[in-house]
């Protein structure tokens, strides 16, 4: 079964201010879908991201450069990810429905890892 | 039947799986949260111990007591977010993390940085290796330090007490911070070992688990391209060589056999190899320490064909080179002992005799049942019987009494 890395964006800038209890539940959503995971077999990976938006490196006229990310076009940025198996994309998609990034205003990329 | 069978596995899943739990939640919620960590831990075990009878053992024992140590320690910590701020980030780490990270040698390494802290005391960082590295209960701790339950979770909590203020980095230390605090892991885990090596009376349970724990942490620092100094090498050599012999050093009814006796074909001869190749790689060092010297002589026993075959002048040799590192009337003995075997037991008689203005050993069965021996080899029977009566009057264990009292009936 090939793996599926799903990246979770999110609007850019600070997250928003929650209050502890807030934040906790939320965790457990993450948590506690990630469990499922791991108890369908399906588990491979997943880690978030830490709060910044990272650096950006760019080679321009036969230099690199690094500035601060995300890309100035972009109103979003990789908050996290996880590497799941599955049969194939509609598969990967209805699972990742599953996920509670929808409930906190995300998004998900879904890709499949071209396995060698 | 079926609830025993079950607390029977979470005992033993405990001393297995707490230390590994321990040092993967301390990674992921800081060393200043032990405490919180050890509770968590305990809450996953005694939800297990509550379900599994009824519900059945789950197909991953170990992983679902990670995800349930994880989850109390989640709660835990919204708990502690009553009376501060909440540890966001720690949190989302907690939250983000599965058994799949679970295990990791550098983790248990870190741990024992934590737990060897320069500023606990000796038997602090004993105690504290025990409980929170090997997942050693209260109980078994006493049992080991001939001490009482409640006076080791007095010193436990203290000591996590200056863990806490101390606000340690979970990392395995580079440079002058390793050379600074590699030393005292290296006692603690030689203390586990000559404390499970020469356990008294009371301690049957306790000292092969004791003696294994410190092989296993022994062989993990010499191992890690950092902490593996020379003496750490040295160290593991040591362990390494003791150990495989382990098997041969107790009879079926649980009498000490002594070197001499012992049968050889009985040790380990994997664990010997890897003894010989840790002390290889010691010898790399630019310092010898007394831990190479105690490797070294370790190393020539357990190469030796026989007792007789055992090179005693390179053991002597040795034993004058200890004595030089690290001066104490038990080198002396020993190495006057071993004069014995080298040069004859008048030589070693005289060597003991020189000792004996020390009196330090005057209280050692050992130092008087050597004389005797020694007194017996060269035909001085009833000097020989005055020194196996004296070493019956020191502190000494039930297999030590038996075999003095072999001996003093044998000085016909």
């Amino acid at each position: 079964m090939p793996d599926f890395i799903l990246f979770l964006h999110r609007q850019a800038g600070p997250p928003p201010a929650l209050a502890p209890e807030q934040i906790m539940a939320m965790i457990k959503d993450y948590s506690g879908w990630a469990d499922r995971m791991r108890k369908e077999g399906r588990f491979k990976a997943g880690d978030k991201l830490t709060n910044d938006a990272g650096r950006v490196m760019r080679a321009k006229s036969g230099r690199i450069s690094v500035t601060d990310g995300p890309y100035a076009e972009s109103k979003e940025l990789v908050g996290g990810y996880y590497i799941i198996s599955a049969k194939d994309y509609d598969e990967a998609c209805r699972i990742a429905e599953s996920n509670p990034h929808f409930k906190y205003g995300g998004n998900i990329e879904v890709r499949q890892v071209d396995a060698v | 039947m079926m609830v025993d069978a079950a607390d029977e596995l979470v005992e033993t899943l405990f001393r297995r799986e707490a230390g590994k739990l321990s040092a993967w939640l301390v990674r992921l919620l800081g060393a200043a949260r032990l405490e919180l960590v050890e509770d968590a831990i305990q809450d996953a075990f005694g939800v297990a111990l509550a379900r599994w009878p009824s519900d059945g053992v789950p197909d991953r024992p170990a992983a679902w007591l990670a995800v349930a140590a994880r989850n109390k320690a989640l709660d835990r910590l919204k708990r502690e977010a009553r009376s501060m701020p909440l540890d966001e980030s720690a949190a989302w780490r907690l939250g983000f993390a599965g058994p799949e990270s679970l295990g990791r040698l550098d983790d248990t390494l870190a741990l024992m940085f934590v737990a060897c802290h320069p500023a606990l005391e000796r038997d602090e960082q004993t105690m504290l290796t025990l409980k929170t590295v090997c997942g050693f209960g209260v109980k078994e701790i006493a049992r080991a330090y001939l001490s009482t339950p409640d006076a080791v979770a007095q010193r436990l909590v203290r000591a996590k007490r200056k863990i806490r203020d101390l606000n340690l980095a979970f990392e395995i230390p580079e440079g002058a911070e390793m050379t600074r605090r590699l030393p005292a892991l290296l006692d603690t885990i030689y203390l586990l070992f000559t404390g499970g090596y020469t356990a008294g009376e009371g301690e049957p349970l306790i000292a092969p688990e004791l003696c294994a724990e410190a092989l296993r942490l022994a062989l993990l620092l010499a191992e890690h391209p950092r902490a593996g100094t020379g003496a750490a090498q040295a160290l593991a050599a040591l362990i390494c060589f003791q150990h495989a012999r382990a098997g041969a050093r107790v009879s079926g009814e649980g009498e000490l056999i002594l070197l001499a006796d012992q049968d050889r074909t009985r040790w380990d001869g994997a664990l010997i190899a890897r003894g010989l190749d840790h002390l290889q790689k010691a010898m790399t060092a630019d310092a010898l320490t007394a831990m190479h010297v105690e490797a070294g002589i370790a190393s020539l026993h357990a190469t030796a064909a026989s007792f007789e075959a055992t090179d005693w002048r390179a053991v002597a040799h040795y034993y004058a080179m200890l004595e030089e590192l690290k001066p104490s009337a038990v080198v002396q003995l020993n190495g006057a002992i071993a004069t014995a075997f080298a040069e004859g037991p008048a030589a070693g008689l005289a060597r003991l005799d020189r000792l004996d203005g020390a009196g330090k050993l005057d209280r050692y069965a050992l130092y008087h049942a050597a004389r005797g021996d020694l007194l017996s080899r060269l035909g001085r029977c009833s000097e020989a019987r005055d020194a196996f009566g004296r070493a019956l009057d020191c502190p000494v264990n039930n297999a030590e009494r038996e075999f003095l009292a072999r001996r003093l009936q044998a000085c016909r």
